[in-house]
């Protein structure tokens, strides 16, 4: 293992495969990837792979478009078959209040220049023939959303990376960052020590505990968010369908397994990821409300991952407050798969290039000294 | 083809009925499963992958998933453990099968229920469990997922060694038989009763069962999982075709519904299940060709060995199988002698003109429950795989949950019974019950049937998992 790299990354998950990238791709050359396990070990292996703009807040829809331009051309440009199915995302409401909301984010939605519209449940089925429209009073439908395979997408990344001279180091744990001055001096690992240019945080759940062994405080928490996906079938489904009412999310995969999770408002923040019955009980019957002829299908497997959870539910972005040589790529909140390649060329062109774009800004960490107004439509 | 003359077998066949496969009308018994139906009729390929390549039947008991169909709108069903009933439409798939759009769930509400012990697999060693617990008082609560019960043992037509108490000199269907008889109106027991994974919901331990379309949820103190196993596959060019069978799918097609498995065969394996199901096949009326074995040495007894000898098959070691002739089935087999290093020998290759490759090379323990229920697992080779960590007394390190049979390691059906007994002697001593002569006496037993040469591996792989587990409990 070497012992100095120009930008030494914490994480082999999306993020840090996508950084890993970007930045070879600019002639920075001299990365490592630090992983505790292995790549995808985190949530990037364990979420369902979708890819929505229809966003609350202007910062994550502009992400995500960003994005989602560049899952259009991923397949080509990596030369992996990431297996991204532009089938659109189909939201889901079942109140009136639920309704005004997709109503108003449409609106912003559409002043970004997002193709988003309102659907009527008739108009919902039609994109979903499988739906019961009649348990919903209204949707939206945003045509150039869609969802891949995150295990491809990152062997994609990390393949380019590693042919550009990036070397990932997996069962590589940091257990220590030395700190002199304002900057980052050393990293230690439980494979040795490392002395690096720009150190960054890009370690998901376990992005707080990395950034104190610095002496920066994040506000993120660990989540569990449980999945589970089913037998295969003849692939009938290109849209994602997900509801604002009770956090369910699912989708195809192109294999033609149905994959999905839902939400529990009343898990706790903490690293259990074990899977539980409730779970399964629950995301099967609101699946089936929606869905009644998925009852068909019988459940493979399920298991959990941890959402990193800022209190606004938007990453933390960029270099940190007093500590010039650290950068943050956390926070997602439950959507790092989705804004992944947008934010790694933001990262990379700061690293490269010392700019640090508005997002950067508006996203940085020093924004939670402020009064904060976060993302609404969090699912999963 | 469906077998009417059996030297020891006798088939009572149910109610003939008449189902369509494709569009084509059949006839079957009831009683049959779909895919013992379409062999009888001889139809082997079942469905087809994504790239067109045939697929047909190979483990028979429903853990392969090479015999997946549409029947009655439904894709994917497992037609190795479903029964055949009047009416069905039957259909061949092309990779995975097309979800119904018609279908209409019914919506119902989970079914609630308390267990003292759930046992998990109704095989030798569950149900010698279950007996144990209620000749103590307990009545366990036995789930299947087959529609018979007696595991494995139902289609053993061989007699068993040992003593008079480890049933020596019966057939191994009549022990399943008396084993149930001995249980049957006692424990409760559900059949077809799939277990779909031990969760622990607000402190209790909750076992998730799918049974008659609804699903059970079984709040259980104790667990005896006796699971089984599944059998080995092997590499070589065309192991796909319809034709190439495990050994247990063998037994399950001749010796529980009556079917003849094909007409000439070559086996795979010279342990003790290649050399018994060899006999068995000539039983029913198949040739064997030959019996190859990789290893220099034929693993099984030499009893069974010179059995299928005397009947004029030849047992080739230090021999393997190449390839698999055929398109849409076995139409033959390419052998090969090897050398030390396994590697097939240019020039000694040989063609038989086979319909049937048997394969028993061996099998991996069933433990995808156990690990699900959070059991720690160790490598231990002698035992067939991953195994869970147990003790002496058949404890995993989920406080609770008891092993026993395949599933903690493969052995044969004498040592499972032993097993389920121990393990259920060892859950009764923590309830406090004084077994401690009874646990004594089965351990005796144990350590005898794993004495002399044939014992080793047991032996050493048992050893290592009392270590491991010891090391666990050390932490």
């Amino acid at each position: 293992m070497k012992r100095s790299a120009d930008v030494v990354i914490i994480g082999a998950g999306v993020t840090g495969a996508a950084l890993a990238y970007e930045l070879a791709r600019r002639g920075i050359h001299d990365v490592m990837i630090l992983e505790r396990r292995f790549p995808c070990a985190g949530a990037t292996g364990r979420c369902g792979g979708g890819i929505r703009q229809q966003f609350t807040t202007p910062h994550n829809i502009r992400l995500a478009m960003e994005s989602v331009k560049r899952y259009e051309v991923l397949s080509e440009e990596l030369g992996v078959d990431i297996e991204f199915i532009q089938g659109g995302y189909l939201i889901l409401a079942e109140t009136r209040e639920e309704t005004e909301a997709l109503c108003k984010a449409v609106a912003l939605q559409n002043d970004l220049g997002l193709p988003s519209t309102l659907l009527t449940p008739e108009e919902a089925k039609r994109v979903f023939p499988l739906l019961d429209e009649t348990v919903i009073v209204g949707a939206t439908y945003c045509p150039t959303d869609g969802h891949a395979n995150p295990f491809r997408v990152v062997k994609g990344y990390l393949h380019r990376a590693r042919e550009h001279g990036v070397s990932v180091e997996k069962f590589t744990q940091v257990i220590g960052l030395e700190v002199k001055g304002e900057r980052i001096v050393e990293v230690r690992t439980s494979r040795g020590n490392i002395s690096p240019g720009v150190v960054v945080n890009a370690a998901g759940a376990w992005s707080r505990e990395v950034a104190r062994m610095a002496g920066v405080e994040l506000p993120n928490e660990p989540v569990r968010h449980e999945i589970a996906i089913t037998e295969p079938v003849k692939f009938f489904m290109e849209v994602m369908v997900i509801s604002i009412h009770n956090g369910i999310y699912f989708s195809q995969t192109k294999e033609g397994q149905i994959i999905g999770g839902i939400g529990d408002p009343e898990e706790r923040p903490g690293y259990n990821i074990t899977s539980s019955l409730k779970f399964l009980r629950n995301f099967a019957r609101e699946l089936l409300r929606y869905a009644p002829a998925l009852g068909q299908l019988s459940v493979l497997r399920q298991w959990a991952g941890l959402y990193d959870v800022t209190p606004d539910a938007q990453p933390v972005l960029g270099p940190t407050p007093g500590l010039e040589n650290f950068i943050q790529a956390n926070g997602y909140s439950g959507h790092g798969f989705m804004i992944a390649p947008a934010v790694a060329r933001h990262l990379a062109d700061h690293i490269e290039k010392g700019v640090r774009s508005e997002i950067l800004d508006k996203l940085s960490l020093e924004r939670f000294k402020e009064e904060i107004r976060g993302e609404a439509f969090v699912v999963g | 083809m469906r077998l009417e003359r059996h030297p020891i077998l006798e088939f009572v066949r149910g109610k003939r009925i008449t189902f369509t496969f494709d569009g084509e009308s059949i006839e079957a018994y009831e009683g049959e499963t779909i895919a013992a139906a379409l062999h009888a009729a001889g139809i082997r390929v079942l469905s087809r992958t994504r790239s067109g390549a045939p697929r047909g039947l190979f483990c028979a008991i429903g853990k392969c998933s090479s015999c997946l169909m549409t029947v009655d709108g439904i894709p994917n069903v497992r037609t190795c453990v479903t029964p055949i009933r009047e009416g069905m439409v039957v259909e061949s798939q092309r990779g995975p099968g097309k979800l119904n759009p018609v279908f209409r769930h019914r919506p119902h509400e989970a079914v609630c229920k308390e267990a003292e012990v759930v046992i998990v697999g109704a095989g030798p060693a569950g149900l010698s469990a279950a007996k144990v617990l209620l000749n103590h008082g307990i009545r366990p609560l036995v789930l299947d997922e087959n529609p018979h019960l007696g595991g494995q043992l139902i289609k053993q037509t061989h007699k068993f060694f040992g003593s008079r108490a480890e049933r020596a000199g019966t057939r191994g269907f009549s022990i399943a038989d008396e084993l149930v008889e001995e249980i049957e109106g006692e424990a409760e027991i559900l059949r077809q009763a799939r277990v779909l994974g031990l969760y622990c919901e607000d402190g209790r331990r909750v076992l998730a069962v799918a049974h008659a379309e609804k699903l059970l949820l079984v709040a259980a103190k104790d667990l005896v999982v006796a699971t089984g196993a599944q059998e080995r596959f092997l590499l070589f060019p065309g192991n796909h075709l319809p034709g190439v069978y495990g050994a247990g799918a063998v037994q399950t097609l001749m010796n529980v519904y009556g079917v003849k498995p094909g007409e000439r065969a070559l086996m795979v394996g010279a342990g003790n299940v290649g050399l018994i199901v060899s006999y068995q096949l000539l039983q029913a009326g198949v040739e064997v060709d030959a019996v190859v074995e990789a290893m220099p040495e034929i693993g099984g007894y030499h009893v069974h060995a010179a059995k299928i000898r005397r009947l004029g098959v030849p047992i080739l070691t230090s021999h393997t199988v190449v390839r698999a002739l055929g398109k849409e089935r076995v139409e033959g087999a390419m052998i090969a002698q090897i050398d030390g290093k396994f590697e097939p020998i240019p020039g000694t290759e040989r063609e038989l003109a086979v319909d049937l490759i048997c394969l028993a090379v061996g099998l991996n323990p069933s433990t995808r429950l156990l690990e699900q229920a959070g059991a720690q697992m160790g490598y231990v080779p002698e035992l067939g795989g991953r195994v869970p960590l147990h003790s002496p007394l058949m404890e995993t390190t989920v406080p609770g949950v008891y092993v026993a049979g395949d599933c903690a390691g493969i052995g044969e059906a004498s040592t499972a019974m032993l097993e389920g007994e121990l393990a259920a002697f060892s859950l009764l001593a923590k309830k406090r019950f004084e077994v401690r002569e009874k646990i004594a006496l089965v351990q005796r037993s144990l350590e005898k049937l794993r004495r002399g040469p044939f014992g080793e591996r047991p032996r050493t792989g048992k050893e290592k998992v009392f270590t491991l587990m010891k090391e666990v409990a050390v932490g």
